[in-house]
């Protein structure tokens, strides 16, 4: 269609490209230009150069909290996009009635990560939390923890809540990709004789190939950006076994003000989740359609 | 509490006879059954508990932790509502959820219209630079943000969360509304076109109506994104007036540390408005998160 006058285009698209522009473009310029400076966000800028880099590199709270995101990441790989496979595979095999225990499992998706938080410190709680209750109820004291302030557990403990909520999500994406699969290809392979593992294996999930990449991509990019849950259950505790960049970077520039430095790992980060989210594409052309459907 | 009950019930009575097999045979069809009550059960277990914990005394809560209540006594709800400011809280995260919202489809649509619509200079930079806030995580622009929104005096108003909330929506309302757009034929726009409509016209009339049920995927999706936002609430808001629920109940929580009925209530109350929600409009929102996730 063209235009009545050649600046309506430009006008139609003004509102958008202003606020975005002036809250995330511009934004991201300043982060970037910030991370070459030492600032402490008021007082006078002073450039040094590649300093902040050079000082991250040899941060070892920093690559640390790299570690962790890791081990994090590969954490929530499995109790959300595994977990989440196999719960659509078994809620897909008896396809009615399933709505009920999709809404217990998709709820935690719906609510705030603090509430989630707050309360999973409660279930962890070693006074009169469930799970140690749990475990006191099947004679398993020896398991009782204190399971956030615990280095060695920590980092777990987390990513179980993690998992607790995304699960059902992942769950829920892989439920509508496993519709898609068409009845023809589910009864030739029942025909054949498969049995209900064997289609999963072999037939259901290699057919949602494009849907399981789109999760891995949201698991992992989404993994680097975690915040909610580590701050309001360990903020990096303890002794600094749950500090994530995000939780970290936070710190230095809102308790330490270290805006320059707090920046240039901003920038690390950034950089580190573009470029998946880059690869990823190139993999995976048509990336949108295996998530929407 | 009658939830799990009736999901129970309504996945057994879904269950369909097979057909041809001997009661033997059924043992694992109900055994099947039987597991994915016990999973639904521990998904949901700790929010039962919660509700429960909210009906008890904190010595209860110690002794006895998966005991029912002994009575259900919502005095406590009504405490933590009053004395927690939660009204005050949902309040504010209706208000900045509704602007933001109203923001992202309102210029969401206008860009989707154009990019899709027309074919202008520039068009392939600022799509390309829209796309860009696709892959930008958060991090890439909060330092700078909030120091932006601090010179500027934004801090501490609703502003400050309506802007960046509609900024982060932005990107993928106009790529899904895009593709909505780019799928209704030409025909439509031209015809309006010889009618004598001016452009604005064949966006109001036109574009927007065949949108809606874009624009209310669109809708669900930023709306659970604001409505759940915490890092940038976080720093943003220091008035307790104007926190929005997960700040708020942040702050609620952190005074009350050891009152565990009211911080329990606080948590039911916030809880279960949106598992109502969910189960009444659980295919909407299923869409809209999943699309949302294209991110």
């Amino acid at each position: 269609m063209k235009p009545n006058r050649r600046v309506t285009p430009y006008l139609f698209l003004m509102p958008a490209m202003a606020v975005f522009g002036f809250a995330v473009l511009f934004p991201v310029i300043m982060t970037f230009a910030y991370s070459f400076t030492e600032w402490n966000g008021y007082g006078a800028m002073t450039f040094v150069g590649i300093d902040n880099y050079v000082r991250a590199a040899g941060d070892t709270i920093f690559r640390d909290s790299f570690t962790h995101v890791l081990i994090y990441i590969a954490a929530t790989i499995l109790l959300e996009v595994v977990v989440g496979l196999i719960l659509a595979g078994l809620v897909s095999v008896k396809r009615r009635g399933s709505l009920w225990f999709r809404v217990a499992i998709f709820t935690p998706v719906m609510l705030p990560m603090v509430v989630v938080a707050v309360l999973w410190a409660f279930v962890y709680n070693n006074d009169f939390g469930l799970l140690n209750a749990a475990l006191q109820n099947f004679g398993l004291e020896d398991l009782q923890r204190v399971w956030l302030g615990d280095t060695s557990t920590a980092l777990l403990a987390v990513s179980v809540v993690s998992g607790w909520v995304y699960a059902g999500f992942y769950m829920t994406i892989f439920y509508a990709a496993f519709n898609q699969v068409p009845a023809e290809v589910i009864e030739a392979a029942r025909l054949d004789g498969a049995g209900e593992w064997q289609l999963f294996r072999r037939v259901k999930v290699p057919m949602i190939r494009n849907a399981i990449t789109v999760a891995l991509l949201l698991c992992i990019t989404g993994g680097f950006q975690g915040f909610d849950l580590f701050y309001v259950m360990t903020n990096g505790g303890p002794y600094g076994a749950t500090e994530i960049p995000t939780t970290y970077l936070v710190k230095s520039v809102f308790t330490f003000g270290n805006v320059g430095y707090g920046s240039a790992m901003a920038v690390v980060l950034t950089a580190v989740v573009v470029g998946l989210g880059l690869i990823f594409t190139r993999v995976n052309r048509e990336k949108p359609e295996g998530a929407r459907r | 509490m009658s939830t799990p009950v009736r999901a129970t019930r309504s996945v057994q009575s879904a269950r369909r006879p097979a057909p041809n097999r001997s009661p033997i045979g059924r043992i694992p069809d109900l055994l099947f059954t039987l597991s994915l009550i016990a999973i639904a059960v521990v998904f949901f277990f700790p929010m039962l508990w919660m509700v429960f914990s909210s009906f008890k005394s904190n010595s209860a809560i110690f002794s006895t932790p998966f005991a029912l209540p002994t009575e259900v006594d919502f005095s406590r709800w009504v405490e933590a509502w009053e004395i927690g400011h939660i009204g005050q809280y949902a309040l504010n995260s209706a208000i900045v959820t509704g602007a933001s919202v109203f923001g992202i489809l309102l210029f969401g649509a206008a860009a989707a219209f154009a990019f899709s619509r027309y074919r202008f200079r520039g068009r392939n930079l600022l799509m390309g630079l829209l796309a860009l806030g696709l892959l930008l995580p958060l991090q890439s622009y909060f330092i700078a943000q909030s120091t932006m929104f601090t010179q500027l005096a934004i801090t501490d108003t609703r502003w400050a969360l309506i802007i960046p909330y509609t900024a982060m929506g932005l990107p993928l309302a106009v790529y899904l509304l895009k593709v909505y757009l780019d799928a209704l034929p030409d025909e439509l726009f031209e015809a309006a076109r010889i009618d004598g409509a001016s452009d604005l016209r064949v966006f109001g009339s036109i574009a927007l109506p065949l949108l809606r049920p874009g624009l209310a995927t669109v809708a669900i999706f930023s709306a659970l994104s604001s409505w759940n936002e915490f890092l940038l609430a976080l720093l943003y808001i220091q008035d307790d007036a104007l926190k929005t629920i997960p700040t708020g109940l942040l702050a609620f929580s952190s005074r009350y540390v050891t009152d565990y009925g009211l911080l329990f209530s606080a948590l039911s109350i916030v809880t279960l408005p949106m598992i109502v929600i969910y189960i009444v409009f659980n295919k909407q929102i299923v869409e809209g998160i999943t699309a949302g996730s294209v991110k």
